[in-house]
C-alpha cells in the first residue's frame, strides 16, 4: 500500500521532490483536491473551484510544498509524490507571489542559511522570527482571517511556545491576535496590485542558450553556457557547460520547472554532485539570477546570473573583477552580444585578445602604474553592465561572512555536516585614507591563507580549535567535526565551539590580516525548505 | 519490503508478544515500600517510574507506565503511597500506587474528542490529597483549522478511578507551570506572577508578583520553572534572574545581574522574594537546604551552593553532564541530581563531594521531577 514517507524532511534535499514528472493540468490538480482534501476542507464554490483555507493564501513553491507535506505528515493526507508535485505546481501558479513580492526574502528560497536577518518591527522579529526565518513569513500572503488561523495553528501545534524566552515575558496570545494579525494582514495581504498585474503578464518560456557568470567561495569565478530545451508544462531539460577560473571544467545536466511564470527550480548532476538551482526569471525573460547549490550540502553554492543569447547585448561580469595598477593580467568578459570594441577606461589597455566567442572574450590587459584607483565601467561594443576595480594597494581585508554558523554532522546521524565557506574581501580606503567611509572602494575577493584560533579563554580552555573541525588553509572551507557527544571533551559535550577565522592576504610583500567569527554548533534538526 | 500478508502476520505476532509481556508485568510489580524509609521517585524512557531507596542509594523498583512517556513530571501524594505522573505527551495524568505499581487514577486532560489538551507541568495535589488540580491548555481541532481555547483549572477527585472527570472547571491564567497547594487550601500557581487561587470559586490574586513586581532599579525578572519540587520544609521555591541598575542609571551594561528566589511556605503562607547571588551561570532548579535555610543549591552545568545572606557562591562541583533537577534528602545531608540521561548523581551536601551515580534501567529522564519522601 502506498503510504507517504518523508525520509529526509531536510532543506535543499526536499526540494528535489518538487519537480513533476509529467505536464500538470489545473483539472488534474482540482480532481486531486476534490478527492483527497474534502475530508477536512470545505468546497466554498464549484466554478472556479474555491476551497476553505487553501484558496485564501498565496505562497512560493517551497511554501506550498511545506504546507502539503505538513498535511501528509501531521493530518493523514495520502497523496502520491506525483500528486503532490501536481498540487504544488497548481497552487504556485494560481496563488503564488509576484516577483517584487519576493524581493528581499529570496535568500530563504536560495538556502542562504547564514543570512543574518534584521527587521524594523521588533514585534515581528520577536513574535515570528524568533523560531524561524522572518523570510518564511514574508513569503506568504493572507487576509487577516488566515493570519488569525495561523496564530491558532502555531499555539495549538506548539503549546509550549508562549512559555519560551521572549514569549513568557509578555501577553503573547494577546499580542499575537491583536497586534501581529493586523500587522501581517497589512504588510502581507492576500490581495495586491503586484499580483493582479503579474497574473496579466504573458509568461515567457525559458528555453534557449544562456551565458552565465557565477562566483563560489572556495572556487572563485565561474562562467559558461546553460542550454535549456523543452517547455511543455513549464518543464525543461537543462545542461551546463562551463569552466572555473583555473580552467577546469564544470559540466552537468538535469531537469527544471518554472513556477508562477518566473520561479526557476532545477535539479542537476554537476560533475557527479547533485545540485539545485533556485533562480528568478526577469520580467522581460532575458535574465536568470539566483543561487546554485549542492543538494546535500546547501552551504556549498554559487551566486549565479545568466543572460539569454539573443537578448540585448549585456556584459554580466569581468573576471576577475579587479586589476592592480602596474600589472598585466588575463581578464575574461562574460555576457552576450559582446562587441569588438573594448572599453576599459582610464589607464587600462588591451594588449592582446586571446579568445572570443558569443559569450566571452578573453583579454590580456595592462593597467598602467599611474592608473587612478577606482571602479571602471567596462563595455564590449554595445554590451555593458559590469565594472572592473583598479587598485594600487590593499588597505584592508574583511572576512566574508564576518560571522558564520557551522554545524557538526554525520557520524551515523541523520543530518550531514554544515560546513562554512569564507572569502577574503580586499578594500581600498579611498581618497580620505579612512576606513569605513563613503569613498571606500571594494576591490574584490583575493586569495588568502586561512586558519582558525580560539575565540576567547573559554574556547581555549575547551580546546575548540582541536575538536570542532579543520580549516583548509588554501580554500577557506571549514569542515566541521563529527556529530554526537564526545567523551574526550569536558562534560562529553558535542564538537561545538567558538572560533576566530583569520585570513592572511599578501599585497606584494605586505601581509594583511582579517578576522571573522565562527560558531560551530549542533545540527539543525528542523530543516524545512524555507528555514 | 515485506509482502502485505507477512506484515499482518508480524503485527499479529507483535500483538501476541505485547499481551504476553503485560501478563508477565503483573508479576513484576516489585516490593512494597517500607514505612519510615526514605525514597526518591523519578520517571524515564522508555516509560517507567523508578523508585530509589535512599538508605542505600540504590534502585528499589521499576514500575512500567501506560501509554507513552513525556514529560514524566511527578507529584507525590501526602499519604506517600501514590505518585502522580504527567505523561502521554503532556496529555494525561496517572496516579500510581508505588507499592504495587498499579495505576489507580487516570485523567485525560482533553474533555471532548475535538480537543487536544496539554498540561505544561501545571498540576498539584490538595494538601489532604483528596483533590488533584491541573491547568489545561485546550485547542479545538476543527476540521480545517485550530482554535486555541482559554486555559482552565480542572479539579479531580483523586478517588475517581481510571476514567476521572473534572468535578469543577474554572478559568485559569495562562502560562502557569509549577503549582503547589498551601495548608489553607489555596493553590499557588507560578505563571506571569505567582497567583493564589481559591479552588472552589476560581478567584485568584497575586501572591508573589513576578512579571509585575515593583522593585526599585530592578528590571522584570525572567522565570522558568517546570519542576515543582516538594520539600520536607514545605517550601515552594522558584528561581528568578534579573538585573538591578546602578543608582541613578538605566544602563543594562553597568547593571548587576542577579539570581534570586521566590518562596512560599505552604504551611504558613509566608512569601519571600530574595536575591541570593550574582548571575554567572544558569540553573534549571534551585532548592534550599532543609537543615540550613540560608543555603541555596542550584544545578544545570554545575552543582552550586550559595550563602543567601552573603549573596556569595560558597562552592561549585563540576558534573559529568548537565542535570536539570536538584533535591535534598530530608535530613539535608545529601544532594540528588536528576534529569538528563539515566543517571541520578549523589553529592555530599556540605562538601559537594561526588558520592555516587545511580544508573537507572532505561533511558533519558527528560524533564522529570525528582521527588524525595519518607513513606
Amino acid at each position: 500500500m502506498k503510504n507517504f514517507k518523508l525520509p529526509r524532511l531536510t532543506g535543499g534535499f526536499l526540494l528535489g521532490l518538487m519537480l513533476p514528472t509529467g505536464a500538470v493540468q489545473a483539472a488534474d490538480a482540482e480532481a486531486i483536491i476534490q478527492t483527497k482534501c474534502m475530508a477536512c476542507h470545505t468546497q466554498e464554490k464549484a466554478e472556479p473551484l474555491q476551497m476553505s483555507r487553501m484558496s485564501h493564501q498565496r505562497k512560493t513553491p517551497e511554501g506550498w510544498l511545506m504546507t502539503i507535506a505538513r498535511m501528509q505528515v501531521m493530518h493523514g493526507l495520502e497523496v502520491t509524490d506525483d500528486e503532490r508535485r501536481t498540487l504544488v505546481k497548481y497552487f504556485a501558479d494560481k496563488q503564488g507571489l509576484a516577483p517584487e513580492e519576493t524581493e528581499g526574502s529570496r535568500y530563504a528560497m536560495e538556502r542562504r542559511l547564514n543570512t543574518m536577518e534584521s527587521f524594523e518591527s521588533t514585534n515581528f522579529e520577536q513574535m515570528c522570527a524568533r523560531c524561524h526565518s522572518g523570510a518564511r513569513v514574508q513569503l506568504q500572503r493572507r487576509p487577516a482571517s488566515e493570519w488569525k488561523h495561523l496564530v491558532n495553528f502555531h499555539l495549538g501545534q506548539w503549546p509550549s511556545l508562549e512559555y519560551q524566552a521572549q514569549a513568557r515575558d509578555r501577553d503573547w496570545i494577546g499580542l499575537a491576535f491583536n497586534e501581529m494579525v493586523p500587522e501581517l494582514a497589512s504588510n502581507f495581504p492576500l490581495q495586491s496590485t503586484s499580483w493582479d498585474n503579474w497574473q496579466k503578464v504573458d509568461k515567457i518560456p525559458a528555453s534557449g542558450r544562456w551565458s552565465f557568470s557565477a562566483h563560489m567561495a572556495s572556487k572563485g569565478d565561474i562562467r559558461g553556457v546553460m542550454t535549456v530545451t523543452g517547455g511543455k508544462g513549464d518543464q525543461y531539460k537543462v545542461s551546463i557547460d562551463g569552466e572555473y577560473a583555473d580552467g577546469s571544467a564544470l559540466q552537468g545536466s538535469g531537469t527544471a520547472i518554472v513556477y508562477t511564470g518566473y520561479e526557476w527550480r532545477a535539479n542537476l548532476t554537476v560533475d557527479g554532485v547533485k545540485m539545485r538551482q533556485v533562480f528568478a526569471l526577469s520580467d522581460d525573460g532575458s535574465e536568470l539570477t539566483g543561487r546554485m547549490f549542492e543538494a546535500l550540502h546547501d552551504e556549498a553554492g554559487m551566486d549565479f546570473s545568466a543572460v539569454r543569447n539573443g537578448s540585448a547585448p549585456t556584459l554580466l561580469s569581468v573576471q576577475p573583477e579587479y586589476i592592480r595598477a602596474g600589472s598585466t593580467e588575463v581578464l575574461t568578459l562574460v555576457g552576450t552580444g559582446l562587441g569588438e570594441e573594448i572599453s576599459l577606461g582610464e589607464g587600462l589597455s588591451v594588449v592582446n585578445e586571446v579568445y572570443r566567442d558569443e559569450n566571452k572574450v578573453v583579454l590580456q590587459v595592462t593597467a598602467n602604474t599611474t592608473a587612478t584607483p577606482g571602479s571602471r565601467v567596462v563595455s564590449a561594443g554595445k554590451a555593458g553592465g559590469a565594472s572592473l576595480n583598479v587598485y594600487n594597494k590593499v588597505d584592508r581585508v574583511k572576512v566574508v561572512p564576518d560571522f558564520a554558523v557551522a554545524r557538526v554532522g554525520g557520524n551515523g546521524g541523520s543530518t550531514p555536516k554544515y560546513n562554512a565557506y569564507f572569502q577574503a574581501e580586499a578594500w581600498m580606503n579611498g581618497a580620505d585614507g579612512q576606513p569605513d567611509t563613503a569613498d571606500d572602494m571594494r576591490i574584490g575577493y583575493l586569495p588568502a591563507k586561512w586558519h582558525v584560533e580560539a575565540f576567547n579563554e573559554q574556547a581555549e580552555a575547551d580546546r575548540d580549535v582541536h575538536f570542532t573541525g579543520k580549516m583548509n588553509a588554501k580554500t577557506g572551507v571549514f569542515t566541521t567535526a563529527a556529530a554526537g557527544p564526545n567523551p574526550e571533551r569536558r562534560m562529553s559535550t558535542n564538537n561545538a565551539g567558538n572560533l576566530k577565522v583569520i585570513a592572511e592576504v599578501m599585497d606584494g610583500d605586505k601581509a594583511l590580516n582579517a578576522e571573522g567569527q565562527m560558531i560551530v554548533t549542533v545540527q539543525r534538526w528542523n530543516n524545512p525548505p524555507l528555514p | 519490503m515485506l509482502p502485505r500478508s507477512m506484515t499482518i502476520m508480524l503485527t499479529t505476532l507483535t500483538l501476541g508478544l505485547t499481551t504476553l509481556t503485560s501478563g508477565l508485568a503483573v508479576a513484576a510489580k516489585g516490593p512494597a515500600l517500607k514505612p519510615g524509609n526514605e525514597y526518591m521517585v523519578v520517571a524515564n524512557y522508555p516509560n517507567q517510574m523508578q523508585v530509589l531507596d535512599l538508605q542505600t542509594d540504590t534502585l528499589y523498583k521499576t514500575c512500567d507506565m501506560p501509554d507513552r512517556f513525556g514529560p514524566g513530571a511527578l507529584q507525590v501524594a501526602p499519604d506517600k503511597k501514590t505518585a502522580y505522573i504527567l505523561n502521554n505527551g503532556y496529555e494525561d495524568i496517572y496516579g500510581v500506587n508505588m507499592d504495587t505499581c498499579e495505576v489507580t487514577f487516570h485523567a485525560k486532560m482533553a474533555q471532548t474528542p475535538k480537543e487536544r489538551t496539554k498540561t505544561l507541568y501545571a498540576f498539584a495535589l490538595s494538601y489532604d490529597g483528596k483533590e488533584l488540580y491541573a491547568v489545561q491548555n485546550p485547542t479545538l481541532m476543527e476540521r480545517d483549522h485550530y482554535v486555541v481555547q482559554p486555559t482552565r483549572l480542572a479539579v479531580y477527585n483523586t478517588d475517581a478511578g481510571l476514567d476521572a472527570k473534572p468535578v469543577r472547571m474554572l478559568p485559569s491564567p495562562r502560562l502557569v507551570t509549577a503549582m503547589q497547594t498551601g495548608k489553607d487550601g489555596g493553590l499557588y500557581m507560578a505563571g506571569a506572577d505567582i497567583y493564589k487561587m481559591d479552588v472552589h470559586t476560581g478567584e485568584y490574586e497575586v501572591a508573589v508578583p513576578s512579571r509585575n513586581w515593583q522593585r526599585e532599579r530592578y528590571v522584570q525578572p525572567d522565570v522558568l520553572n517546570v519542576w515543582a519540587v516538594q520539600t520536607p520544609t514545605k517550601d515552594f521555591t522558584i528561581l528568578y534572574t534579573t538585573a538591578r541598575y546602578q543608582k541613578g542609571s538605566e544602563d543594562l551594561n553597568t547593571a548587576d545581574w542577579i539570581y534570586g528566589y521566590f518562596n512560599i511556605n505552604l504551611e504558613t503562607g509566608a512569601t519571600e522574594t530574595k536575591d541570593f547571588g550574582p548571575l554567572t551561570e544558569i540553573y534549571f532548579t534551585g532548592t534550599r537546604s532543609p537543615k540550613d535555610p540560608n543555603i541555596m543549591y542550584g544545578v544545570l552545568n554545575r552543582l552550586a551552593k550559595y550563602d543567601i545572606e552573603k549573596q556569595t557562591l560558597i562552592k561549585a562541583a563540576e558534573l559529568e553532564h548537565s542535570y536539570y533537577c536538584v533535591t535534598l534528602n530530608q535530613s539535608g545531608s545529601k544532594v540528588y541530581l536528576a534529569g538528563t540521561n539515566n543517571h541520578v548523581a549523589v553529592f555530599d551536601a556540605d562538601s559537594l563531594e561526588h558520592l555516587k551515580t545511580i544508573e537507572l534501567p532505561g533511558g533519558d529522564m527528560s524533564t522529570t521531577t525528582a521527588q524525595i519522601f519518607v513513606r
